[in-house]
C-alpha cells in the first residue's frame, strides 16, 4: 500500500515503511521528477508557475505562496495515499518541513481523505523509540 | 520503470561497527552498474532501480537493524546541491538529527523483533477536586 509520511522527507519513517513492506510516498520522489526532467529548467528548485497553480487545488489563493508551493508537491502525493503516518513534534522544524501552517494543512487533507492514519510522537528516549517502532509495525502489518 | 534511475542514501547508525568505507567496498564487490559515493554518514548509490534495490538488500544484510536508507531527490554530484560546487544542502540538519537518533530506532527494531512488550506511557491525570481545594485553601492562608 502507498503510505504518506509526515515529515515527508523523514529518513526514519521512509525506512520503516519500506522495511515493513509498503511503498512510502515522500517528497524526494516528487523532487526527483522536477530536477531530472529536462523540460523544466529553472534551477535551483524548478518550481514553475504550473506548480503554484496546482497548489490552488489544495489551498485557496489567499494562502501564502510558500504553503501553496509546498502543497503543489505534497498534494498529489496525498491524493495517492492509502494510509499515512504522522510523526508529531519532530525537532527539526525548519527547512523544507518547517512550515507549521503547511503541516497543519497536510494533516487536515489527510483526515479529510478518511484513510487509516497513525500519529506517533518523535522518540526522545529508548522507551519512546520502542513504542514508536512497535506502533508503526503493528499499523503497517495491519494494512491490507 | 525498472530502468528508471534512482539515487539512495545508505545511512549507518552511530552504534554500528560498520564503516562507510566497508559499505562502499562491499557495494563495489557486488559488481553492479552503480555510481557509489562514500559520505560521512554512509554512502550514496545511483543506478537503475533494480540494481539499486538489489544492492540495498545485500547491504542491509551486513547489519540489518543499523543500516537505514531513503531515496534522494537530487542525483549524486548535482551542481545545484553538491558542496564541491558550492551548492546548498538545506536538508542536512534534519539528516544529522535523524542519524543521531538511529541508535534509538535500532533499539526499537530489536525490541520489536524479540516481540518485547512496550510499556504504556504515563498519561497525565487530572488533579482531584480535593487536592485542588487544598491548594486553594493553602494559597488563601
Amino acid at each position: 500500500m502507498k503510505v504518506f509520511i509526515v515529515p515527508p522527507n523523514s529518513l526514519i519513517l521512509y525506512d520503516l515503511v519500506e522495511r515493513f513492506g509498503h511503498e512510502p510516498l515522500s517528497v524526494m520522489k516528487a523532487i526527483r521528477e522536477r530536477v531530472t526532467d529536462l523540460e523544466i529548467d529553472s534551477p535551483p528548485l524548478n518550481v514553475t508557475p504550473e506548480d503554484v497553480k496546482k497548489g490552488l487545488k489544495y489551498a485557496g489563493v489567499e494562502v501564502p505562496s510558500g504553503i501553496r508551493g509546498r502543497l503543489a508537491l505534497w498534494g498529489p502525493l496525498i491524493d495517492q495515499a492509502e494510509a499515512a503516518i504522522v510523526m508529531e513534534d519532530p525537532p527539526y522544524s525548519f527547512g523544507c518541513v518547517g512550515c507549521y501552517r503547511t503541516n497543519e494543512m497536510v494533516k487536515y487533507l489527510l483526515r479529510k481523505k478518511r484513510i487509516p492514519i497513525l500519529e506517533v510522537p518523535y522518540p526522545e528516549d529508548e522507551e519512546g523509540a520502542k513504542r514508536m517502532v512497535s506502533e508503526i509495525k503493528e499499523f503497517l502489518e495491519g494494512l491490507k | 520503470m525498472e530502468n528508471e534511475s534512482e539515487t539512495r542514501m545508505i545511512v549507518i547508525a552511530p552504534t554500528s561497527d560498520i564503516t562507510p568505507d566497508r559499505v562502499v567496498r562491499f557495494i563495489h564487490s557486488l559488481g553492479r552498474q552503480l555510481t557509489i559515493k562514500e559520505t560521512c554518514y554512509g554512502a550514496m548509490i545511483e543506478g537503475s532501480k533494480k540494481d539499486v534495490r538489489e544492492a540495498l538488500s545485500e547491504v542491509r544484510k551486513l547489519d540489518p537493524n543499523r543500516i537505514f536508507s531513503k531515496i534522494r531527490g537530487y542525483p549524486i554530484g548535482d551542481t545545484r546541491r553538491c558542496r564541491a560546487h558550492h551548492g546548498s544542502r538545506p536538508g542536512f540538519t534534519q539528516l544529522e538529527k535523524e542519524w543521531k537518533d538511529l541508535s534509538l530506532v535500532e533499539k526499537g527494531l530489536s525490541a520489536a523483533e524479540r516481540g518485547e512488550k512496550v510499556k504504556e506511557p504515563k498519561r497525565k491525570e487530572k488533579i482531584p477536586v480535593k487536592k485542588l481545594r487544598d491548594i486553594i485553601e493553602e494559597v488563601k492562608e
